[in-house]
Order: structure tokens, then C-alpha cells, then sequence
């Protein structure tokens, strides 16, 4: 019969999904109006998968945009590191900012 | 890239478009610009790789060229963000259903999160409720007092573990265990934690016969509480933020202790720094864990044996556990092995695999640690993943009056 009232018994529980302090929102930037004569970066991630994606994704822009320029940039490093101050930092801030516009291969 | 001003896509496996939406949106970046592709993971077949491209190529110039919506430029921050203290009221059944809902859970039955049972757990220390120990990535929640002890009282944790969970609060948090690197990884890497010093005994944390096995509430309860505190606080969900591809049945709990009374070196803890009265908690990332059977106790073949189970080290897997038996140990101390020379054997018997094409190549070296534990019998236990790190256990004032109310609190078991 307890036990019969303990199961049935209303429990006001607290959350256990902690807060966290508000980030601000950042909008992403202006797009190019086409691709064609644009510098397009191609970024890939220390993952074995990303650099073999860039090959194929760098044949098929060419084939696109003839008159683009691509550039690309292979991290030797994990993503994280490239987040903070690493050894690669200057030269992946000095690729990302020579490119027009970017696509990037980062997860496995 | 998009914070230096270069608009950028991303392309994403279909499978992981929910874990790159939310660590976009935690990190402020709500409306980058996703690819969703069919590139398998880790993918070497050409084939494959030019086939899935080919399928999203319009989506990837779209990406790169369609004018930005005005929320894509200024996105708003949602209204409502924030939780009311007393979340649900219901039966436990009731309650159960309400959190597994919710994601907040583990799959198994928990114990509802009362004031009254948080009142009891928060006993447990004296630090404030509301002490902020540390956030937890990805979603950097913070870690307080109260919200760890709501997460225990869940998981059926006693008061007494309190300062054992907010020590491995400090050790998730701390940038040198890397668990940034482990806590969401495809790798299912599960924390693995040693408990060493006085306060091992003090709350029955199994150090000896099927220490890793269920049956233990330290044991249990301290691992389980650690899971649901990555999980409700770090915010890593299992398929949305924690992409373990297999998963890992050691994220529930795997947990021990060193047995020091009869390991012949110095404590696990003493090696990582800390004095023999002190008490710490070490943890590690491994997914995998193997046994090995030696077919004789001589340090000869215990040997032999440890150096065949050694298989070549994967990704990731930079640390290697040995779980030495007493009996085992004092073997081999007798010999004049000890942790450090027991260490470069292991190292020196680490061979590099035959698929070494990898971005991070390892020769099978790595670090090394032998914890002295185990019940009867003649087995040696092998785990290898992250390193982690060792944090010191912070007791309160009142621990050993706290020690004594839950002391009595251990499994007889029946005879038949």
C-alpha cells in the first residue's frame, strides 16, 4: 500500500538543464553576386575525407567557372586549434581573408 | 572564416546537420550556411565522393551567391529562454516520461529531482548552490553547485559523492584533459575514472571484484551522475552534439578504484602528483577495453602476454590503461618492474598498424598508466584512448560526520 502511494505521489522536480549566459548573434556576411572571375577558397579540415572532397569540389568549380581563381588550404591541425592562437593561425587568417568567397570541408 | 569577413558554406554528411546547426547556434552563429551532403564519413572511394558532389553542387553555389534574408544578416535572439525552477510536477512515472521527453535522461529510470532530495545532495558540501565550479562545453552551461547535485540526485548518488563530482566537473572543464576533443567525437570515447585516497573507503568506491561491473552505487551512481552532467549541463546529446558513432556502454558509468592497500608501487595519484592522503580522481577517454589472459603468473609470461595484446593504436587512441591485478603486480614489482618501467615496455612493444595512412600517424607510443585493481582471478585489462588529466577532491569541513551518516549504506548479499 506505501508503496502503492509513493508511486503515485506528485513530485515538483527541478531542471536539470543548466543556463547559459546569452550569447550575441552574429549575422553571416554578404554573399557575391556569382562565382565567375572570383577568388573561391576551398578549406579542408585534418579529417582524412576533406582533402580527397576539395580534389573533387576544385575539378567542378574549374569546370563551372573557368575564370575563377582557386586556392586552397589543407589544416594540419584540429579545427580547434586553428581556433586560438596556433602555429597556423597567421597563415590560415592571411588564406581566408585572400579569398573571395569559401567553401569548407570540416566534419568527418 | 565568416568572422574575418569571407562568406563561406560549409558542406556537412546529412547525418551530422543537426550538430553542426547547434554548434553554430551555440557559438552565436545561427544562420551559417549549410551544405547537406551524402559524402559518407571519412570517405576514400572516389566514386562515392563524386557522386554525392555533383548531387549538391547547385546547393553549394547557392550558398556562396544568394543574397542573405534579413534574418541570415541580423539574426534575433528567441524570446522565452529560460526555465522556471520547478520544471514539472507529476508522479515518477510521470516525471520519468516528462525528462526522457525532454532528452534529459540516460534511458534508465531516475530519481526525481525534489528541493527536498537537492537539499539532501547539496549536504554533501559547503560550497553555495549557487558556486559556479566551472562551464561545460559545448554549450558552455554552467556548472553550480546545485545544478551537479540536481544531475546526482538523478542518477542516485549519494551526498557523499558531491565533492567526487565536482572535482570531475573541474577535470571535464579544464583545457589540458582535451575533453573538448573526446566529449562529442565520432569515437564513442567514454569517460573512464579512477578514484584514489582516503575517500575511496570512506564511500565503498569497488576497487576489487567486478569493480566495472554493476552493483556498486558509487561505482554507479558517481559515473551515471557524471554522464547526465555532460549531457544537462555541457549540453552534448547523444545523435545531435555527441556523435559517437557506435556509442560506448562505458559513458552509463565506468568507474573504479585503485586498490592501494595492495598495490606495491606508489598510488596511482602519487605518480600523477598528489600526496598519499589526498584524494583525486584521474580520468581518461578510452573506447575501447579488452582482457587478456595470461596462461601463467610468472613475470615471464604476465609479460609475453601484456606485450601480444597491444594492438596497434587508432586515432585518438594516445593513452593506454593496463588494469593490473594485485597479484599480477607484486609479481612483477618483486622483479623490479615499476610504473615507469612498465610504461616504456608497453611503448616499447607499441606497433604502428598496417592502414597508416592517416593524418595523425602514431608509431603505437603514447602515455601509460597501470592501475593496480581487480577481484580473483588471472586476467589483465587493457583500455586506450585520451589521457585526461588527475584533479584533487575538495572535501567540506563536515565530511567525516557526513562520512558516518551514509557509511552503513552497502549490499548484503543472501545466501542460497
Amino acid at each position: 500500500m506505501a508503496e502503492r502511494k509513493e508511486l503515485g505521489m506528485a513530485h515538483e522536480v527541478l531542471s536539470p538543464w543548466a543556463e547559459a549566459d546569452p550569447i550575441p548573434l552574429k549575422g553571416i556576411s554578404p554573399r557575391v553576386p556569382d562565382l565567375a572571375g572570383r577568388r573561391i577558397g576551398l578549406f579542408a579540415s585534418n579529417k582524412p575525407a576533406a582533402p580527397r572532397i576539395m580534389d573533387v569540389l576544385e575539378r567542378k568549380m574549374k569546370e563551372r567557372f573557368p575564370s575563377s581563381e582557386i586556392s586552397r588550404y589543407g589544416a594540419e591541425e584540429s579545427f580547434l586549434v586553428l581556433q586560438t592562437a596556433g602555429k597556423d593561425r597567421d597563415r590560415f587568417e592571411e588564406w581566408v581573408k585572400s579569398a573571395d568567397v569559401i567553401a569548407a570541408a570540416v566534419g568527418d | 572564416m565568416e568572422e574575418m569577413g569571407t562568406p563561406t558554406v560549409s558542406l556537412v554528411n546529412m547525418g551530422f546537420m543537426n550538430d553542426a546547426r547547434s554548434a553554430a547556434s551555440s557559438r552565436g552563429w545561427p544562420s551559417l550556411r549549410f551544405v547537406a551532403e551524402t559524402v559518407p564519413s571519412e570517405c576514400s572511394v572516389a566514386e562515392q565522393i563524386e557522386e554525392s558532389l555533383e548531387a549538391v553542387m547547385d546547393d553549394i553555389v547557392a550558398g556562396l551567391s544568394r543574397p542573405l534574408t534579413p534574418e541570415e544578416a541580423s539574426p534575433k535572439t528567441k524570446e522565452g529562454g529560460s526555465l522556471s525552477r520547478i520544471v514539472f510536477k507529476g508522479t515518477l512515472k510521470e516525471v520519468n516520461q516528462f525528462f526522457y521527453k525532454r532528452g534529459w535522461g540516460d534511458g534508465l529510470p531516475l530519481i526525481p529531482p525534489t528541493e527536498e532530495a537537492v537539499a539532501e545532495m547539496l549536504t554533501g558540501t559547503d560550497l553555495a548552490p549557487d558556486h559556479l565550479v566551472a562551464t561545460i562545453i559545448p554549450r558552455m552551461g554552467k556548472a553550480t553547485v546545485e545544478r551537479i547535485a540536481i544531475n546526482a540526485v538523478m542518477a542516485g548518488a549519494l551526498p557523499t559523492y558531491m565533492p567526487v563530482l565536482i572535482a570531475g566537473v573541474k577535470a571535464l572543464a579544464d583545457p589540458a584533459s582535451s575533453f573538448a576533443a573526446w566529449e562529442v567525437s565520432t569515437g564513442s570515447w567514454a569517460p573512464f575514472w579512477v578514484v584514489n585516497g582516503p575517500i575511496r573507503n570512506d564511500l565503498h568506491i569497488n576497487s576489487g571484484s567486478g569493480a566495472l561491473s554493476p552493483g556498486d552505487i558509487a561505482n554507479s551512481a558517481i559515473g551515471r551522475a557524471m554522464g547526465l552532467i555532460v549531457k544537462n549541463i555541457g549540453g552534448a546529446r547523444k545523435g545531435v552534439e555527441d556523435m559517437g558513432t557506435f556509442g560506448n556502454p562505458g559513458k552509463y558509468a565506468m568507474v573504479l578504484a585503485e586498490n592501494e592497500e595492495e598495490c606495491p608501487w606508489e598510488p596511482l595519484h602519487v605518480a600523477e602528483g598528489c600526496t598519499p592522503q589526498e584524494n583525486s580522481i584521474t580520468v581518461s577517454f578510452p573506447n575501447c577495453l579488452w582482457t587478456l589472459w595470461p596462461t601463467a603468473t610468472d613475470e615471464q609470461t604476465l609479460l609475453r602476454t601484456l606485450a601480444d595484446g597491444l594492438f596497434p593504436s587508432g586515432a585518438g587512441q594516445t593513452c593506454t590503461s593496463v588494469l593490473l591485478l594485485p597479484a599480477h603486480a607484486k609479481t612483477l614489482a618483486s622483479k623490479g618492474w615499476t610504473r615507469e618501467s612498465l610504461a616504456e615496455f608497453v611503448n616499447s612493444h607499441a606497433r604502428p598498424g598496417v592502414a597508416k595512412d592517416f593524418t595523425s600517424p602514431t608509431d603505437g607510443r603514447g602515455e601509460v598508466r597501470v592501475i593496480v585493481c581487480g577481484g580473483p582471478g588471472s586476467w589483465i585489462v587493457l583500455t586506450k584512448g585520451g589521457k585526461g588529466l588527475t584533479k584533487k577532491i575538495e572535501l567540506p569541513l563536515h565530511w567525516d560526520k557526513l562520512v558516518q551518516k551514509y557509511k552503513a549504506i552497502v549490499p548484503t548479499y543472501a545466501r542460497y
